[in-house]
């Protein structure tokens, strides 16, 4: 992912064009939060990747989107006068002549009234236009909730094994039949494998990649499909195996659609763990 | 001007309004492809300039190019159907090396960025077009076009190398 202490400026782009899938991009952000040199050249990636805004046929906005948007904003600066008043109105009482006795009740009153009526038809305005933003919103919300439990959970499950003092790095290589692919395995016997898999050629529709977990004693055991169908997230995975398995190597293979209980087909990454 | 909308002048807003929207909703309307939603999102996002220009630093970066990446983001996460978060100004810096502040430099920089794209290679075009406009992950790209995930990296790597080479 980095090459020594910084991240690659080719990541740097892809997180900037919002290529990434997010787990890869939070490992990135980790980074980022604490390295200004890497958040500079992040910052000239976005200007550039912001520079595509360009190729979008150009266009101009209704004209009342302009009007409803200043209207909104007067309706804020008078509700910002109009919370502020009071706080006024009290520190003049305070000083034993108000504003309010100086001038006749009349006058007083349409000073306050007509700014309050005209800041009221404003604010209904905006909140006309809110409500009916909400209403879309809620539906949208709802599904994103969904997704975002899901995601949580694989996150979650990732920064468990990430984070664990006695997690290991197993790193695998590509064989013949990919010669191109490699991996990272990080795997801790309580918390679970995540494997990091990159440059796998792409696979006919009726086969599916399955990682294997060979322990020092027995059969593989399977850790589960990578792709569609397994619990793939980007192109990286996680998977739970038996508590407290003893690892001696991982491996994975190219299997039916739907992966099976035991390896047959032929391994593309393999490592010595 | 930011500091002048800092200081509540309506008639600076109006200026950069002016000077910004047309890019931003047209941007929005291509991700989304709604004219609705991407005048919406135009609105807001001018809105909140307007509340919170005086936490806006121009040392971190530009405000027009903040403007388009949040416009994008924002644009992204209706499409994907996304929480949207509303970007502070000092959370994201966003560095443009090129001059946009002026309707010539835009309209110069329109040119320019067509003559690119116009010139990638169609699988160059369409992996950019797929992350920035589609907000496709590299893996999403390498399914969609049935490419592995190496050659669709390299063709957004090269299609960026040939945008940047452009405009420097």
């Amino acid at each position: 992912m980095s090459n020594g202490e910084h991240i690659r400026v080719e990541e740097l782009e892809l997180l900037a064009l919002g290529a990434l899938p997010e787990v890869e991009a939070a490992a990135l952000h980790a980074h980022l939060s604490g390295c200004e040199q890497c958040a500079a050249t992040l910052a000239e990636a976005r200007g550039n990747a912001a520079l595509l805004a360009f190729a979008a046929k150009q266009d101009k906005p209704a004209g009342t989107i302009k009007a409803e948007l200043m209207a909104r904003i007067r309706a804020n600066r008078e509700a910002e006068a109009r919370s502020a008043w009071p706080a006024k109105s009290r520190e003049v009482e305070g000083e034993g002549h108000t504003r309010a006795q100086a001038d006749s009740g009349g006058g007083w009153w349409n000073w306050v009234l007509v700014p309050a009526a005209v800041v009221l038809a404003l604010v209904s305005l905006a909140l006309s236009w809110q409500n009916r933003r909400i209403a879309a919103e809620l539906e949208r919300e709802r599904k994103a909730a969904e997704a975002m439990v899901h995601d949580r959970e694989q996150i979650e499950k990732l920064v468990g094994v990430l984070a664990a003092p006695d997690t290991v790095t197993v790193k695998l290589a590509g064989t013949a039949d990919a010669a191109n692919s490699s991996g990272i395995v990080k795997f801790n016997a309580k918390a679970g494998i995540v494997l990091y898999a990159a440059d796998l050629p792409a696979l006919p529709k009726d086969k599916s990649y399955q990682m294997w977990l060979v322990p020092v004693n027995g059969a593989p055991i399977s850790a589960g499909l990578i792709g569609p169908g397994g619990h793939a997230w980007g192109s990286m995975w996680t998977a739970e195996v038996p508590a407290n398995t003893r690892a001696k190597a991982f491996a994975v293979t190219v299997e039916p659609l739907g992966g099976t209980p035991q390896p047959t087909g032929p391994k593309v990454l393999l490592g010595a763990a | 001007m930011l500091a002048r909308i800092g200081q509540r002048d309506e008639e600076a807003l109006s200026a950069l309004y002016d000077r910004y929207s047309g890019l931003v909703f047209s941007e929005a309307k291509r991700i989304l492809r709604d004219t609705g939603a991407a005048e919406e999102i135009l609105q807001d996002l001018f809105y909140q300039v307007w509340r919170t220009a005086e936490r806006f630093d121009p040392a971190k970066g530009s405000l027009a190019g903040w403007l388009l990446v949040a416009a994008r983001n924002r644009a992204i996460s209706r499409l994907r159907r996304k929480s949207a978060k509303n970007e502070e100004f000092d959370e994201k810096g966003v560095t443009l090396k090129i001059d946009v502040e002026s309707y010539a430099a835009q309209s110069l920089l329109l040119d320019k960025v067509r003559a690119v794209m116009g010139n990638l290679p169609e699988n160059q075009r369409e992996a950019l077009e797929c992350a920035y406009f589609e907000g496709m992950s590299h893996t999403e790209i390498a399914e969609k076009t049935g490419q592995p995930l190496g050659t669709v990296k390299t063709r957004i790597r090269s299609a960026m190398e040939a945008l940047k080479k452009v405009l420097s």
